[in-house]
């Protein structure tokens, strides 16, 4: 019950990829087909795409409004608010939920683990839509709040996946750890935390991919990035800015997951 | 059950071999009390006890007798609920639980290596902690791998999961020894290992026993183990009351209760093969030849000795392989491919007879420290033995 | 705020009906595409890794983009909602469903091939049972995470709560932008919480006591 529960609004922690670090961890960094698929056609794919969007900009026919907006310039700015969105809250969700997943498995705090997490699950059940305009009710418009409610809305996979992880790790060696005179913080820092960081970041890259795709609400509270094309697009009904901008923001989506899976894959430690 | 600890074993390794120097620690335990919290009965009720120094002393029991929680308070990764412990006179609650342990070797079960380490990461763990220099790590690393009979070039920069169950364990026993600690605990060190590869673990371990002459403090449930491996015994029953202390030859020969007897089981007599070590039985001495050495006079000598089979011994005097004559071929001796199974001289004539069943020479080859050759021992010498054994019982 | 509630209890209880409708309905059309695609791909394995890979990135698209992409190709109105909640629905049953029918031990289908069940009969006797625990697990994944989708959907023109917390957006500074805001996002927790717990007892009504855990 706990299990499915916690998987639940959280796409790329289900059952199944929970199982995934375990037999990922014993085979070590075995490089399987799978993986070898997702490393290397998304970002083939976003190349592929980007170019074709290139041309597509430099080729078709705009009105005055969707030059504006799709002015490279406009773009890049854009693009790089959206990047500071998700960096930034990215960094705050590693930074919060990393520390916290450690507290709640250490023994002292163990016991309260499994209410922090119901309730981050049952947070996780708001739609992210309405958690960016309560805060910008409560705060006001603007990037510090989106990054807020990013950050919020990012810490579940990262807690979970940190607590999954350092339980997965087996109790025998923690011991032998002790038994060998290291003490609590030295078994958490050389051996617990290697051990568990493939499935951390197995977290982390779900918890940019939530990021990423829920920054582009960020422009419904003038928090920046590229869902302001998309939001133009949809209120002049312009569909290039709409294809456009979801074209962008998808690509930018494609390419962090990617990111995430780089990271991931060199955080597997060598031996295991 | 009092043990009369004055009494110098019958069996104690130095006045057998004349050996190196003691270099363990005396533990005494003193009432020694673990109770948790919640539980009626206490899981060790007040447990006193001597471990003498350079001694091995094996913990056995049913399950959930408390063997390993008194293992596990000698280096306070359980805390006694009260009690004293002493290893070489100082109480262990007057240093830190950290520094202690730096002190103590651990042994577990599958070797519990780090799987994120190399070899050599593991071994170097606890001279790490303790400071020492590059230079000297390395340098005792070596000596380690060589000493529990890994070739150090080849396997300290490898992961554990690229070495098999006996390599990972022996990597273990080599991790807990690193700092040269006074004291030893394993908890059930060979229990993840198959029989043959237990065996030979167990030769090594009292073949580096004979030169460290550690304080080994060793958790099995496996009597036959117990028996092999230990200078002592120690039964428990639950609450890990001590049911009998002492020698192997005395829990044997004169068990001090029914439990004793239930425990240690039927068939003692056979048991008793346990109790003797290939080294004393006689050993023939067969023709042996070097690699390298010329085909034809190996042949030669052989012939004259009236021998079929030779012993191939390595440059280092380590037996390697044991073909018949008819196996020799080309000019020089080859190194063999074979995997040949050695007994340790401390093996019992249990693990010889074991050997040389599967051993088409109806033998086996002994050898001693360091994988040093000694000799052959063959099934007469055994069964002869045995026969001695069947009159000394019938008196 | 309750006098906001009660004032509006009719439109705010045909709003969640409808909501929930919406997300029920994708999930269960989800359901059966994603079933179906499973079983052939574990008939053909080699379909498997891009079958995972094609979930990944689906699921990696931000909802809110394929949510206005769909709006070029249909109007304003429920449709683009459906397909988009629906779109996402499918890809966590899919994953679970090809691992759940894989997953069935090798020896029970030999077995059931043996006693002479045809392939079919097997298909639905003994794997899709076996498998059922896991994509009904699936299935509590997409349920889920449709809710929050279905709430960025009302920006295209889809029905329910995600319609309040739109009206709050543009009400802010408004007296009730707050009050709109709290009963949509609320809504949305409460029924997701709700659609879970019908999930939970379906699986316990559904799953077979031998293998329940």
């Amino acid at each position: 019950m706990a299990d499915t529960r916690t998987a639940a609004r959280d796409p790329h922690a289900g059952i199944v990829m929970e199982a995934e670090p375990e037999t990922g961890a014993k085979q070590g960094r075995r490089i399987d087909r799978e993986t070898v698929l997702m490393l290397t056609v998304p970002p083939a794919l976003v190349l592929i795409a980007f170019a074709a969007f290139v041309v597509w900009r430099q080729s078709a026919e705009f009105n005055e409004t969707e030059l504006r907006q799709l002015a490279w310039t406009e773009i890049r700015s854009l693009l790089w608010q959206h990047v500071k969105l998700t960096v930034t809250s990215s960094v705050l969700v590693v930074l919060i939920a990393v520390p916290l997943g450690i507290a709640l498995t250490r023994s002292g705090l163990r016991k309260f683990s499994p209410f922090v997490v119901g309730f981050a699950n049952i947070g996780q059940g708001a739609p992210s839509i309405g958690l960016i305009v309560l805060l910008a009710i409560w705060l006001g418009y603007g990037f510090w709040t989106s990054v807020l409610a990013l950050t919020l809305y990012g810490l579940l996979p990262v807690l979970r996946n940190t607590i999954v992880g350092l339980d997965g790790v087996d109790p025998t060696l923690v011991e032998a750890g002790r038994g060998l005179g290291m003490s609590a913080g030295l078994v958490l820092l050389r051996v617990e935390l290697p051990l568990a960081l493939s499935v951390i970041m197995a977290g982390v890259r779900t918890s940019l991919v939530l990021v990423v795709g829920t920054a582009t609400l960020a422009t419904f509270i003038n928090g920046g990035g590229l869902g302001a094309i998309i939001q133009t697009g949809i209120s002049l009904f312009l569909p290039k800015l709409i294809v456009a901008g979801a074209l962008l923001v998808a690509l930018l989506a494609l390419f962090v997951e990617w990111l995430g899976r780089v990271l991931e894959f060199l955080a597997r430690p060598k031996g295991v | 059950m009092t043990t009369d600890l004055t009494k110098e074993p019958e069996r104690t390794p130095a006045a057998q071999e004349g050996a190196a120097e003691i270099s363990g620690a005396e533990i005494v335990l003193e009432g020694v009390v673990k109770k948790y919290p919640g539980q009626k009965a206490a899981a060790v009720e007040s447990l006193s006890l001597t471990i003498p120094a350079g001694e091995i002393v094996m913990f056995i029991g049913p399950s959930g007798c408390g063997k390993t929680t008194s293992l596990k308070m000698i280096n306070r990764l359980i805390e006694p609920t009260s009690g004293t412990i002493r290893i070489g006179g100082e109480d262990i609650r007057g240093q830190s639980e950290n520094e202690l342990r730096r002190n103590i070797g651990y042994v577990i079960q599958g070797g519990s290596l780090f799987p994120h380490m190399t070899v050599a990461k593991n071994i170097a763990l606890v001279p790490k902690l303790l400071g020492w220099d590059a230079k000297r790590i390395s340098t005792r690393v070596e000596e380690l791998l060589d000493l529990v009979g890994l070739d150090p070039s080849r396997y300290r920069d490898r992961y554990p999961r690229e070495l098999s169950g006996g390599q990972q364990q022996r990597v273990g026993v080599a991790r807990g020894l690193a700092a040269d600690p006074p004291v030893i605990l394993m908890d059930e060190p060979f229990g993840a290992v198959d029989p043959i590869t237990r065996q030979r673990l167990q030769d090594e371990l009292l073949s580096i026993q004979r030169e460290l002459r550690k304080t080994i403090v060793c958790v099995t449930h496996d009597i036959d183990e117990a028996i092999k491996l230990g200078d002592r015994i120690l039964i428990l029953q639950e609450g890990a009351q001590i049911a009998q202390y002492d020698t192997p030859e005395v829990i044997l020969g004169a068990p001090a209760n029914e439990f004793v007897e239930d425990f240690v089981g039927s068939g003692s007599s056979l048991k008793q093969l346990s109790l003797t070590r290939v080294s004393e039985v006689e050993l023939r001495r067969p023709t042996t030849a070097t690699v390298g050495e010329q085909v034809a006079e190996v042949k030669r000598r052989a012939e004259a000795n009236g021998d079929r089979s030779v012993i191939v011994l390595d440059s280092r005097n380590r037996p390697v392989g044991w073909p018949w004559l008819r196996q020799l071929k080309g000019d020089v001796v080859l190194e063999p491919t074979e995997d040949l199974v050695n007994l340790d001289q401390r093996a019992t004539l249990n693990d010889a007879l074991d050997t040389m069943l599967s051993s088409s020479h109806g033998g086996a080859v002994v050898t001693g420290d360091r994988d040093q050759y000694l000799g052959v021992v063959v099934f007469d010498a055994v069964t002869d033995h045995i026969r001695s054994l069947e009159e000394q019982a019938r008196g | 705020m309750w006098d906001f509630i009660v004032e509006r209890r009719e439109a705010l209880l045909y709003n969640t009906f409808q909501h929930a409708n919406l997300v029920v309905q994708a999930v269960l059309v989800a359901t059966v595409i994603a079933v179906l695609l499973a079983v052939l791909i574990t008939r053909v394995p080699r379909l498997e890794g891009p079958a995972n890979a094609i979930s990944a990135i689906g699921l990696t698209i931000p909802s809110f983009a394929l949510v206005s992409l769909l709006l070029t190709f249909f109007s304003f109105g429920s449709l683009p909602a459906f397909i988009a909640v629906a779109f996402y629905a499918v890809l966590p049953v899919l994953r679970n469903a090809v691992v759940g029918l894989q997953g069935v031990d090798a020896t029970l289908l030999e077995s059931a091939r043996g006693m002479g069940m045809s392939e079919v009969t097997t298909l639905v006797r003994v794997r899709l049972p076996l498998a059922w625990p896991v994509i009904l697990a699936g299935v509590r994944v997409s349920m889920q995470m449709s809710m929050g989708v279905a709430a960025i959907a009302a920006y295209v023109g889809g029905p329910g709560l995600g319609t309040y917390i739109l009206k709050g957006l543009t009400q802010i500074g408004g007296a009730n932008a707050i009050n709109y805001a709290l009963v949509g996002t609320i809504g949305v927790v409460v029924v997701a919480l709700l659609a879970d717990l019908v999930l939970l007892l379906v699986g316990r009504a559904t799953i077979s006591k031998g293998i329940r855990v």
